[in-house]
């Protein structure tokens, strides 16, 4: 699988540092990239469901071309918005909806997180391809 | 030493020494409980009580003496052996409370209950009708005794946690018991963080029951104990039904066991009990009144220094509490301060600890957790409030 530039090297950048508190801290440095979805949108639809901590998401779709908002309490799950934000802004939901959840695997993110962590990231990255799906990705 | 008959203790994590702080979930077990299940394994399996072979009476006694010891060490008249503290207070919940509890009947519990101490009696109150009654926490986490006296009118039942596992405050058991026996009420206490820092005797106590697990003390996880009074032995009828806890079983009936198998239906927890046994036989090998007040110290030192930080620490760290840190930052997230401490080696805790109800009344919804036990070093306090320090200069 190729991955959108973007995300390729991330991937890269996250493989070549071993030490797992500075691949946590680049984790939060990502947090950074996110569109903020402000608290007052927050609902049953945003909320990203087995997420340990409060964590929304949502699609928007301009002129055919993805906008991810999204918004958590916790730093870390920030960080991970901010890799679906670099990820998934601009392409259109028909080349997002390509991208299989091993990026995730390959950052070696899987094993920074603990299981129930990894599972939240898995519902989150579920979540928003079904919602890119629904937007008629398919 | 003492720690050095940990074999996990030694490992890294992430690159650094394991420092284990989450004491209040589980502890770690020594050498001598791995071997006492490893040579059980390996020499004595077998089924308990039945069988006339070598094998069976090895296993049974093995079995047995856990019993034995629990109730020579506790001052106990009755030990029955269960899965751990929850299912302990569920046995309660059922053989006693079934039994004895009607509509209308007042159970008292408190804000500082584990839920495992809560979700059985709401359980039953919604079958029978039980009134639940809920003694609050104050500002200075103590329990409103005030509220306690004035909740305990018409009570049949207290159920009051020992020690919080949240803030490690432990609670006046002593003033609780006597002021519900003088109602008439049972009591019963949720021991599982109170045994692993003080040696109780059950009878001089006064409670009814006593709950408590083997793995927040050095044994295997799978088992726990409840002492109970011969006067509320007596009183309570069969839970699970099965094997080993029958005396005869017809087409027509059964009649049951007199003594603690009646509440031990089916195959056993062998080597969890010939583990436990050994914990608690190596729990012998040292003072634990004289490691309890080097770990509160410990606890006390860590608070204050986590104060001087700028975070909020929930407890008081008295003589006689857990050396149990609660704590929050107040702008990085915990769950944050957990995967950083762990990147560096040091095992917490995050989360609601299973006391929703304490700590919606603290006003938050959850909190970092530092527990201590015996083989924690004051060289490893001190790392982890370098950690902290760290971890404050840097993300607050």
């Amino acid at each position: 699988m190729t991955y959108p530039v973007s995300l390729q090297d991330l991937i890269e950048e996250f493989q070549s540092v071993e030490d797992k508190r500075e691949r946590l801290e680049m984790l939060f440095e990502l947090a950074e990239e996110v569109v903020e979805l402000p608290q007052d949108q927050w609902n049953d639809n945003t909320r990203v469901k087995g997420c340990q901590s409060e964590a929304h998401v949502q699609i928007i779709i301009k002129e055919g071309r993805i906008q991810f908002l999204s918004s958590a309490d916790a730093r870390m799950v920030q960080g991970l918005m901010g890799i679906l934000t670099i990820a998934l802004d601009g392409l259109t939901p028909a080349q997002a909806v390509l991208i299989p959840p091993s990026f995730a695997e390959e950052m070696g993110l899987l094993n920074t997180l603990t299981p129930s962590r990894s599972n939240g990231f898995r519902n989150m990255y579920d979540k928003v391809m079904a919602e890119l799906r629904q937007n008629g990705a398919d | 030493m003492l720690r050095d008959q940990f074999p996990i203790l030694q490992r890294k994590v992430n690159g650094h020494p394991l420092v284990y702080l989450d004491n209040a979930a589980t502890t770690q077990k020594p050498q001598v409980v791995l071997d006492a299940m490893n040579d059980y394994y390996s020499k004595s399996n077998a089924n308990v009580h039945r069988a006339v072979h070598t094998l069976a009476g090895e296993a049974t006694e093995g079995y047995e003496s856990c019993r034995n010891k629990l109730k020579q060490r506790y001052n106990a008249e009755r030990a029955i052996l269960t899965s751990g503290t929850t299912e302990a207070i569920n046995l309660v919940a059922h053989a006693w409370g079934r039994a004895n509890l009607t509509a209308g009947d007042v159970v008292v519990l408190t804000e500082m209950e584990h839920h495992s101490d809560i979700v059985p009696w709401q359980m039953l109150a919604e079958e029978r009708g039980v009134e639940l009654r809920y003694v609050p926490v104050t500002e200075n986490f103590t329990l409103d005794m005030e509220a306690f006296d004035y909740a305990l009118d018409g009570a049949a039942l207290v159920c009051v946690v020992h020690t919080s596992n949240v803030l490690g405050v432990r609670n006046p058991l002593e003033e609780i018991i006597a002021k519900s026996r003088v109602v008439g009420a049972r009591v019963l206490v949720d021991a599982a963080q109170g045994l692993p820092h003080a040696t109780i005797d059950f009878q001089a106590l006064g409670a009814d029951f006593m709950a408590f697990s083997a793995h927040k003390m050095c044994g295997p996880t799978g088992i726990g104990a409840l002492l109970v009074t011969q006067e509320s032995f007596d009183e309570m009828e069969p839970f699970m039904g099965g094997g080993d806890m029958i005396e005869t079983v017809t087409v027509d009936g059964s009649t049951y066991q007199t003594n603690e198998h009646k509440f031990e239906a089916g195959t056993p927890r062998i080597a969890e009990a010939i583990g436990w046994n050994a914990a608690l036989e190596w729990m012998e090998s040292f003072d634990l009144e004289s490691e309890h007040a080097r770990l509160i110290g410990i606890a006390s030192w860590v608070a204050e220094q986590l104060r001087g930080l700028g975070i909020d620490v929930y407890g008081r760290h008295g003589e006689q509490d857990a050396a149990v840190v609660s704590f929050l930052h107040p702008t990085i997230n915990s769950e944050d301060i957990a995967h950083l401490l762990d990147a560096r080696g040091f095992a917490v805790r995050t989360g609601h600890h299973c006391a929703q109800p304490l700590l919606h009344r603290l006003g938050i919804s959850g909190t970092v957790r530092a527990s201590f036990y015996v083989y924690n070093t004051r060289d490893e306090a001190e790392a982890f409030v370098e950690e902290m320090r760290t971890i404050v200069e840097k993300f607050a």
